[in-house]
């Protein structure tokens, strides 16, 4: 399956670039992290269109997942803001 | 028992799910290394794409699919081979074959083929016209059974038919990368990216053509709802390029 192992090698080389870039730029905010990570993780999710059905379900429910993680960790920074 | 049962993604997955589990808190809390706690959080993210994706690896090995191809591929070739057939087959939609789309092949190659504008029955040796060699066989091929794998039928347009054909060859059947289709009045030609799926040398390929071609000739033809016959296949490189002709 090609098509997986080019989707994965694709996501975890994105994911580790943009650690580097993010170390680089001497972030220390986990929220600042994750919140990237996400973006990246559902962006690339959505330019592989051509995943089977049931790959598509599987990944738009992770998606879903890691969606609630992002607006979690929203609330929470929106707290801290706001107190 | 069903996870130690499962495929290289799902151990993967395992891996860095219990890494991911063991390396964030451990980073985060005790040893305060923020950038170790993103990379365990990255290790988590992975691990559910993997265990996700490795639920929907086929459960059925290659070589197994690859055997009952095979199998299929010599019975059909035994079969036009002992008839002495030597004409090209037509692809025909499923509207012309009362079910999903097949190939036709006229027993009588010296014969023009009509046109075929109503539905032929559903039997492997059917008339299709009123003269007395108008007699063909029809058939079953990969292609036939590679258009149910997709979701809709697709339209006739060139980027209708390429995302389909993308779609079945890179996303369902992993036997491509990706393809390039380009239609000129009836003539369409598709060029498929990195196949890695061996081409037959036979009788048979000489009257269906090779899996790939068969695949985008039924994919066609219920794309375009008109029978389509392959003109012509190559492999240049690493493209293979099939060009197809629709028939009225």
């Amino acid at each position: 399956m090609r098509i997986y192992n080019r989707y994965i090698l694709i996501v975890t080389l994105v994911l580790l670039l943009s650690t580097l870039v993010l170390i680089a730029m001497g972030q220390t905010s986990l929220s600042t992290y994750y919140i990237v990570y996400i973006l990246e993780a559902l962006v690339i999710t959505e330019l592989y269109i051509h995943f089977n059905a049931k790959a598509r379900r599987g990944l738009s429910s992770i998606g879903a997942i890691l969606f609630g993680g992002f607006l979690f960790v929203i609330c929470v920074e929106l707290v801290h803001m706001l107190a | 028992m069903g996870l130690l049962n499962k495929n290289p993604y799902t151990w993967m997955g395992l891996g860095l799910l219990t890494a991911g589990t063991l390396v964030s808190p451990v980073a985060y809390f005790i040893l305060d290394l923020t950038w170790l706690s993103a990379l365990g959080i990255c290790m988590l993210i992975l691990s559910l794409i993997l265990l996700t994706l490795g639920r929907t690896i086929p459960k059925l090995p290659p070589e197994a699919c690859g055997l009952l191809l095979e199998t299929g591929v010599d019975n059909m070739a035994a079969l036009i081979e002992e008839l002495g057939i030597r004409a090209k087959a037509t692809y025909l939609p499923s509207s012309l074959t009362n079910g999903r789309p097949q190939a036709f092949i006229p027993l009588h190659s010296n014969t023009a083929l009509p046109s075929i504008t109503t539905a032929l029955p559903q039997r492997l040796i059917v008339r299709y016209g009123s003269g007395p060699d108008d007699v063909g066989l029809l058939l079953s091929t990969i292609g036939s059974n590679a258009v149910s794998l997709l979701e809709s039928k697709p339209g006739p347009s060139s980027i209708e038919l390429e995302s389909a054909l993308t779609s079945l060859f890179s996303g369902i059947l992993g036997v491509a990368d990706r393809t390039v289709v380009a239609c000129n009045e009836n003539h369409i030609k598709v060029e498929i990216h990195n196949p890695h799926l061996e081409n037959g040398t036979g009788w048979s390929h000489h009257c269906f053509g090779g899996p790939l071609a068969s695949v985008v000739a039924a994919v066609a033809a219920e794309a375009w709802d008109r029978p389509v016959t392959i003109e012509q296949e190559e492999q240049n490189g690493s493209k293979y390029f099939v060009e197809l002709e629709v028939k009225e």
